[in-house]
């Protein structure tokens, strides 16, 4: 029998998180939607779950393994997605389930010791590298140029974030710029693009790219986008990292990451610690840059959005480029 | 032409079954296949894909299919089942032609 819910309650919920324990897993609160499969005693048997467009959670009992059960499940969870109009799939899983996971058309992004991070597109993420590089002019691949990254949202972009890149290429001949594809923010990707395509004009060693899930996702970070809740305490970045300092930074020759301090949110300055900590040992150098202020408060985009919510544009006026400014209040305009 | 809308998908990744998804192409038909017996039979699933395509009048669309060893007629199906579902037709359902209007 099939129980499902969106995502478990009350008893069921206990249920699952007490077998995902004895299974040596954690049930994780962002979870929005969950699937068991239960024997004829009503007890579960295999289960599996989904956090935004990430399967997790999925597991089965020794005792039942071989019978097919994972298909069913991973069925259940892909179904769910699709009716959510999600397509670009997501799955964490341990690396012995290579086989099983390959087999229902997922494909490895990257494996560690602990886990395999799979994708359901046959070379998306290698796709995603051809992507970049295409974008990247011929000299940034020169060996004697220094090449630096920066991996931001800019919802929306603010004095900060172009203060950051002018400290980056102080530093570095060009400087690519990831721009985060998630949706869920105040500003739409497209709109974020246009500010910050505004805001850096003439600075010509910059190179923009889009982030398209592989960087501070929700499928390499999820914890980034909790970090209001309390659940977010616990940053959950090491494959994001990984990923950056074995893939993306190898392809493109970056060799230096440029960060913002963070006086306020735990879950970035844990991020920030660990990035110090982890990219060093693929020949990527940290560089954590002290926040420009105004007034002597950090410049934000939280700041920034609260002025837009209150309409205190006046406020907002010395936080923001011109360029970005105006786009803003055209579109306020609009609405 | 069946104008693929929305993603959308057809079928399990059960035995005998196959995973069928579609979703928006840019201007061509992608074809991609995941198959247990793609030595064996996957020039065949190619064929019966392309062939229920053009049944559908889709010409423009990602398709991907992970097969479990189904048999033509259940690809043929699920691959209907998925294109009527992005073309959000779900009454009155031509199986094995295209949706006329």
């Amino acid at each position: 029998m099939i129980l499902s819910g969106a995502p478990l309650k009350g008893n069921e919920l206990e249920k699952l998180k007490a077998f995902l324990r004895k299974m040596e897993l954690e049930y994780d609160e962002g979870i929005e939607f969950s699937v068991c499969i239960l024997s004829e005693d009503s007890e579960i048997i295999g289960t599996g779950s989904v956090d935004s467009n990430v399967m997790k959670c999925v597991a089965i009992d020794e005792t039942y393994q071989g019978r097919g059960l994972a298909a069913t499940i991973l069925s259940e969870l892909v179904q769910y997605e699709y009716e959510h109009g999600r397509t670009h799939l997501f799955i964490y899983t341990k690396p012995k389930n290579d086989v099983l996971f390959s087999n229902m058309g997922f494909y490895t992004i990257l494996q560690t010791d602990q886990v395999l991070f799979m994708e359901n597109r046959k070379n998306g993420f290698e796709n995603f590298l051809k992507k970049i590089r295409q974008e990247t002019p011929e000299e940034a691949f020169d060996s004697n140029k220094k090449t630096g990254a920066v991996i931001a949202n800019c919802n929306p972009f603010t004095y900060g974030h172009k203060y950051l890149f002018e400290k980056a290429l102080e530093q570095c001949d060009y400087l690519h710029v990831f721009l985060l594809s998630d949706e869920r923010s105040t500003f739409k990707p497209e709109e974020r693009y246009e500010m910050v395509r505004r805001g850096i004009v003439g600075m010509e060693r910059i190179i923009l790219h889009w982030t398209s899930d592989y960087m501070i996702s929700s499928a390499t970070f999820p914890t980034y986008f909790f970090k209001d809740s309390k659940q977010g305490q616990k940053a959950n970045c090491q494959l994001d990292l990984e990923l950056f300092a074995k893939k993306i930074a190898v392809s493109l020759h970056i060799t230096k990451r440029f960060v913002g301090t963070e006086p306020g949110c735990t879950v970035t300055r844990t991020y920030n610690e660990e990035m110090k900590k982890i990219l060093p040992e693929y020949g990527v150098q940290v560089f954590e840059i002290e926040r420009k202020t105004w007034n002597d408060l950090p410049i934000s985009a939280s700041v920034v959005r609260k002025c837009i919510a209150d309409g205190t544009f006046d406020r907002m006026r010395p936080m923001v480029p011109v360029e970005v400014y105006q786009y803003i209040t055209e579109k306020i305009i609009q609405f | 032409m069946i104008e693929i809308k929305k993603p959308a998908m057809a079928g399990t990744l059960e035995s005998s079954d196959c995973q069928v998804t579609v979703e928006e192409g840019e201007g061509t038909i992608e074809f991609s296949l995941d198959s247990t017996v793609i030595n064996q039979y996957g020039n065949q699933i190619r064929k019966v894909a392309y062939d229920t395509l053009k049944n559908l009048d889709v010409k423009n669309v990602k398709l991907a299919i992970v097969d479990k060893g189904a048999l033509d007629c259940t690809i043929r199906a699920r691959i209907e089942a998925a294109v009527y579902r992005s073309a959000e037709q779900t009454e009155n359902l031509p199986w094995g032609g295209a949706i006329r209007s």
